[in-house]
């Protein structure tokens, strides 16, 4: 029990105490705020890690009036993205050590690391309905911080409209979901998640679970991003920091997924059945649009933000199949794409900052030639990104299409084998956008302008996601088994 | 004659009695003693304190267990009643018009004794008349009370003697008379259907059998909605808001948006505690009028340039809000509203009360101008984060996590009724009502020097496309730049961007004016409070009952 209020107390009070200090002194340096969010970010991951293995659970009373109760506690499905989280929380903070933020008080922006941190912690630690949406709203204002204050601010309208719409967006998202938390939780009698996924929508008729689930679907919607709820994401990932993206794509993205396993797909198997090919649908549709906008994007952050809407399309497709290996599918994908796009766009922001822009029409230096470190992660980044056997990539994306081909009994098999094809179809543009990016920028003898390898805090970062994308790739069982048992007793009811 | 009239409990009667009493002692004492200034003020914050202590004997009961008194023999009905809601928003409006007044506290040089005097008798007796609307459980008294908690604001709102404030006491005293006659035509047909002189659901139960008495009888709830409207500032009767507001003084101004909203609410809830027997027919006026309000209310807010008129649409929206739980017929919807209307007002309170600090500093101009709130992060910092946290509470974001409870509050009521047209309109508005004060809030928390900024990042972008090997260099400079105010300090030799802020308070050798310690305490108060109940909403929320 203390590891887990420690886990979530630690970022809190950094986070808060580092914004308040940065306005109470003047003399809180840049690298006194990331020494100190270094170590709140370290020691949240050691307890995180802590709490992955010993399983503690809170349970509190926080507000009897409304019956929400704070309720934390780690499962098999949950687990992934903790280590996620905590592991990107320390990269970020490590990378910012050697590319320091600009544009407000490097407290503010760290203590906003912090926060994001928390919240996103919280969301997956959280078994009380009320709290997950409480948590989920948590990241919103540090990450429009981030973005609004420490973006790119070569073009300040476009900064403006790109956190407005980040907000915005995620609002709508969240609130809709409010919405179907409150129907699910009064329909269900019940604020617990677990209770929920193991009620199965029992007492539900079909058509409140229908309603309830298309609002859940629609908020989490906005957040995975799924087609055509995604065009906040390629400003806010092209205006973000280094930092913000990363935490954004890795982690936030994740969120949305991870409530439609929590929040529809267990407690809702019926109304999520009948909703199912149309999320698939749309899922698909995400991965042939981000697919087809990737090769004729021509700026490196928002082509990555556009292959994260392909991913994610891969995501959804897992989930709309119904089995458990399109589940386990969704999963693992979420977890890859977490570790692929912290690398993609780790690289990106290094890269941007040494171009001055992430303009790919302009003519640059081989990334082979010159820095070969850089050039290396991002083949691994690319190659991972294209489904690559071997790499992070390709189990996700393999094994969702695998079930979409044979999905669950209730499922429409026709329809969900037409999607099956044409996200075929989406790989082979992931390859065509993948090799494109590599042909401008990695290869080529360029040496003009030259500019500096990755070093340090830059390199480890690179080095150790790289390294994930590996070692994930090779024994993707690590992920696989820690969430087949919990994703087992979700789908036996669903496949019945 | 042996026995009483009616009984009578003082101790109960506290919270209405203490700021009526109160009024009545300043007049005294000011005939008795002339020039004295501060003490009215702290007579009155004693009778505040008095009648909030007081409700606390009723806070946080069990639904259904209220507290009744002047009753008429023989077991018979009573005229007052206070269950945990009443009391809690008695509590609420003793403690607004305790901010309030510490809002106002006399300056030496602005007014004269007189007018000190009859501005706190007047803000007493309007909260005399919230609390006892909220009590009220029989037509008279319910009827005489909503008008003592109004016709004090008209002349509070007249008394600065300017043009606009004439003009918005003008619109206020307009309003207030129509719905007065609104009010007086329900209590008529309430009476004619039930034959009661009582606001109880016993006396409704009476007609819902009745074909013929059941359409007055509604008629008369659509009527107490339309009048309890305009004091609410809901639309279509909002159109006095803006110009009150912004005609007021600012204390005045955080009086209307608080004491006299939670004045009519709690009269609505009196009758719709008293309907709940009849059905849905005449809610679902109130679910139309919630969910326009919200709407035109938020949609106004946008496109507001001062801030008084920004907090004045957007109360037009939070209106919407407050009355968006009682669509639903349940004990639960009138808490969910009790707990709404209690969130908005701690939240609104600290916003004026910055706002009122900031008009002692900077000057009413400046502090009523969107745009001069730019950097308000750096000039004042304490300020501007007290006013960062009541915006984000009043969209509903966290750390504003009351304002967020609030909203989950208000939305069940509504889904457990399965309206879900109403819950999705609710939803969007959130987006709009987001967008209203991240609009604000964008402003203050942007580097105090923006636009000079945007021309010399483009100068440094020039400069670092000509070398690229500068890279983290080119960065650095322009973290230098950015963050303002630091810069001109570390370097000297880079132009400084605060040297050329020319009407900035302090870099101009101007004496640096500082908030009245009264203000900033009323600031403190609210604060505290926003904070204390954002980490804990069940200090909040539990105080309207289980």
């Amino acid at each position: 029990m203390v590891i887990l209020v420690l886990a979530l107390a630690i970022p809190a009070v950094t986070g808060i105490g580092l914004i308040i200090a940065g306005h109470g002194s003047r003399s809180f340096t840049e690298g006194a705020a990331n020494l100190v969010s270094l170590g709140s970010s370290v020691a949240t991951a050691a307890l995180v890690v802590a709490a992955v293995i010993t399983r503690p659970v809170v349970d509190q009373s926080w507000l009897p009036s409304l019956g929400v109760r704070l309720q934390f506690e780690v499962d098999g499905i949950s687990a992934p993205l903790l280590l996620l989280t905590a592991a990107l929380s320390v990269a970020v903070v490590v990378h910012a050590r050697s590319h320091p933020s600009h544009g407000g008080s490097p407290t503010t922006f760290y203590g906003c690391l912090q926060l994001v941190e928390l919240g996103a912690l919280a969301t997956f630690l959280s078994r009380d309905a009320v709290i997950f949406f409480l948590s989920f709203e948590i990241v919103l204002i540090p990450m429009w911080v981030l973005i609004s204050r420490f973006g790119d601010s070569h073009d300040l309208a476009a900064r403006k409209d790109a956190s407005g719409r980040f907000v915005l967006y995620t609002v709508l998202g969240s609130t809709l979901m409010l919405v179907g938390i409150l129907a699910l939780v009064q329909a269900a009698g019940t604020a617990n998640l677990d209770d929920l996924a193991t009620l199965h929508g029992a007492g539900m008729d079909r058509s409140t679970q229908i309603v309830i689930a298309a609002l859940l679907l629609v908020g989490l919607g906005i957040k995975i991003p799924m087609f055509p709820l995604h065009t906040w994401l390629p400003p806010a990932h092209t205006i973000a920091p280094t930092a913000g993206s990363v935490l954004l794509a890795a982690v936030l993205l994740k969120m949305g997924t991870y409530g439609v396993v929590r929040l529809v797909v267990a407690p809702l198997p019926v109304g999520f059945g009948a909703l199912a090919p149309a999320f698939g649908v749309l899922g698909v549709i995400g991965i042939l649009w981000g697919g087809l906008a990737c090769l004729v994007e021509n700026d490196l952050k928002r082509l990555i933000a556009y292959s994260s809407v392909a991913h994610m399309g891969f995501v959804v497709l897992g989930l709309s199949s119904g089995t458990t290996v399109g589940l386990q599918a969704a999963l693992f994908a979420n977890v890859a794409h977490g570790v692929v796009s912290a690398l993609l766009f780790f690289l990106v922001g290094g890269l941007k900052e040494r171009w001055g822009s992430a303009d790919l029409a302009t003519a640059r230096a081989a990334l082979r030639e010159v820095s070969p470190r850089l050039g290396f992660a991002l083949v691994v980044g690319f190659a991972a990104s294209l489904g690559l056997p071997g790499l992070v990539g390709f189990w996700g994306e393999f094994l969702a299409m695998y079930a979409a081909w044979s999905p669950a009994p209730d499922r429409p098999e026709g329809l969900m084998r037409v999607l099956v094809v044409v996200a075929v179809t989406g790989t082979a543009v992931a390859a065509g956008y993948s090799l494109r990016v590599l042909r401008l920028i990695w290869s080529g003898d360029r040496t003009t302008p030259a500019h500096e390898d990755a070093r340090g805090g830059e390199w480890s970062v690179l080095a150790f996601l790289a390294t994930a994308v590996l070692v994930l790739g090779i024994a993707p069982g690590l992920v696989l088994n820690s969430t087949i048992k919990d994703v087992a007793a979700i789908t036996l009811e669903v496949s019945r | 004659m042996s026995q009483a009239l009616v009984t009578v409990n003082a101790t109960m009667l506290l919270p209405v009695l203490a700021p009526a009493v109160g009024a009545a002692v300043v007049l005294v004492v000011d005939v008795a003693a002339q020039h004295l200034r501060r003490t009215h003020y702290l007579l009155a914050l004693a009778s505040l304190a008095i009648g909030a202590v007081a409700t606390f004997a009723g806070l946080g009961r069990a639904a259904g267990d209220a507290r009744q008194t002047l009753c008429l023999p023989d077991g018979g009905q009573c005229m007052y009643a206070a269950d945990a809601v009443t009391s809690a928003l008695h509590l609420a409006a003793l403690l607004a018009a305790l901010v309030t007044l510490l809002l106002s506290w006399p300056d030496d040089k602005r007014q004269s004794s007189g007018s000190t005097a009859v501005i706190v008798s007047l803000v007493l007796s309007a909260t005399a008349g919230a609390t006892a609307a909220a009590g009220a459980r029989d037509l008279g008294s319910w009827l005489v009370a909503l008008e003592l908690a109004t016709l004090p604001t008209v002349a509070l709102v007249a008394l600065r003697g300017a043009r606009s404030a004439i003009s918005g006491a003008v619109a206020l005293l307009t309003t207030s008379l129509v719905s007065f006659g609104l009010l007086a035509l329900a209590a008529a047909l309430w009476f004619t259907a039930t034959g009661s002189g009582f606001l109880t659901s016993a006396a409704a139960q009476l007609v819902v059998d009745d074909p013929a008495r059941r359409p007055i009888l509604v008629l008369a709830v659509v009527l107490v909605v339309a009048g309890i409207g305009f004091k609410l500032s809901l639309v279509p009767f909002h159109a006095w808001t803006p110009e009150a507001y912004d005609g007021a003084p600012l204390p005045i101004a955080a009086f209307l948006t608080s004491v006299s909203k939670i004045a009519a609410l709690a009269a609505l809830l009196v009758v719709i505690r008293a309907i709940a027997p009849l059905g849905a027919a005449p809610l679902t006026a109130i679910a139309i009028v919630a969910a326009v309000s919200m709407t035109l209310g938020n949609i106004m807010a946008l496109r507001q340039d001062g801030v008084v008129r920004l907090l004045a649409w957007s109360t037009v929206a939070q209106a919407g809000w407050v009355v968006l739980p009682l669509a639903a017929v349940s004990a639960a919807a009138v808490r969910a509203s009790g707990t709404y209307l209690l969130a908005y007002v701690v939240a609104t309170i600290l916003a004026f009360a910055v706002v009122a600090a900031l008009v002692q500093t900077r000057g009413a101009a400046r502090a009523r101008d969107l745009s001069e709130y730019r950097g308000l992060l750096h000039d004042h910092p304490v300020l501007a984060s007290a006013l960062a946290l009541a915006l984000l509470s009043l969209a509903g974001l966290p750390p504003g996590v009351l304002g967020l409870v609030a909203k989950v509050a208000a939305l069940r009521p509504v889904v457990a009724s399965e309206l879900w047209w109403l819950a999705v309109v609710a939803a969007v508005n959130a987006v709009l009502g987001v967008a209203v004060y991240v609009r604000w809030l964008r402003v203050v928390i942007a580097s105090p020097d923006a636009g000079q900024q945007q021309a010399r990042q483009g100068a440094l972008v020039n400069a670092g496309h000509a070398s690229p090997d500068a890279g983290p260099d080119g960065a650095r400079q322009s973290a230098l730049v950015n963050s303002g105010g630091l810069a001109s300090e570390a370097g000297p030799d880079r132009d400084p961007p605060v040297g050329a802020r020319p009407n900035k308070v302090g870099s101009e050798g101007t004496r640096a004016v500082r908030a009245h310690p009264a203000t900033l305490v009323a600031v403190g108060l609210a604060a505290v409070t926003l904070v204390l109940t954002s980490l804990s909403p069940e200090l909040l929320v539990g105080l309207l009952g289980r």
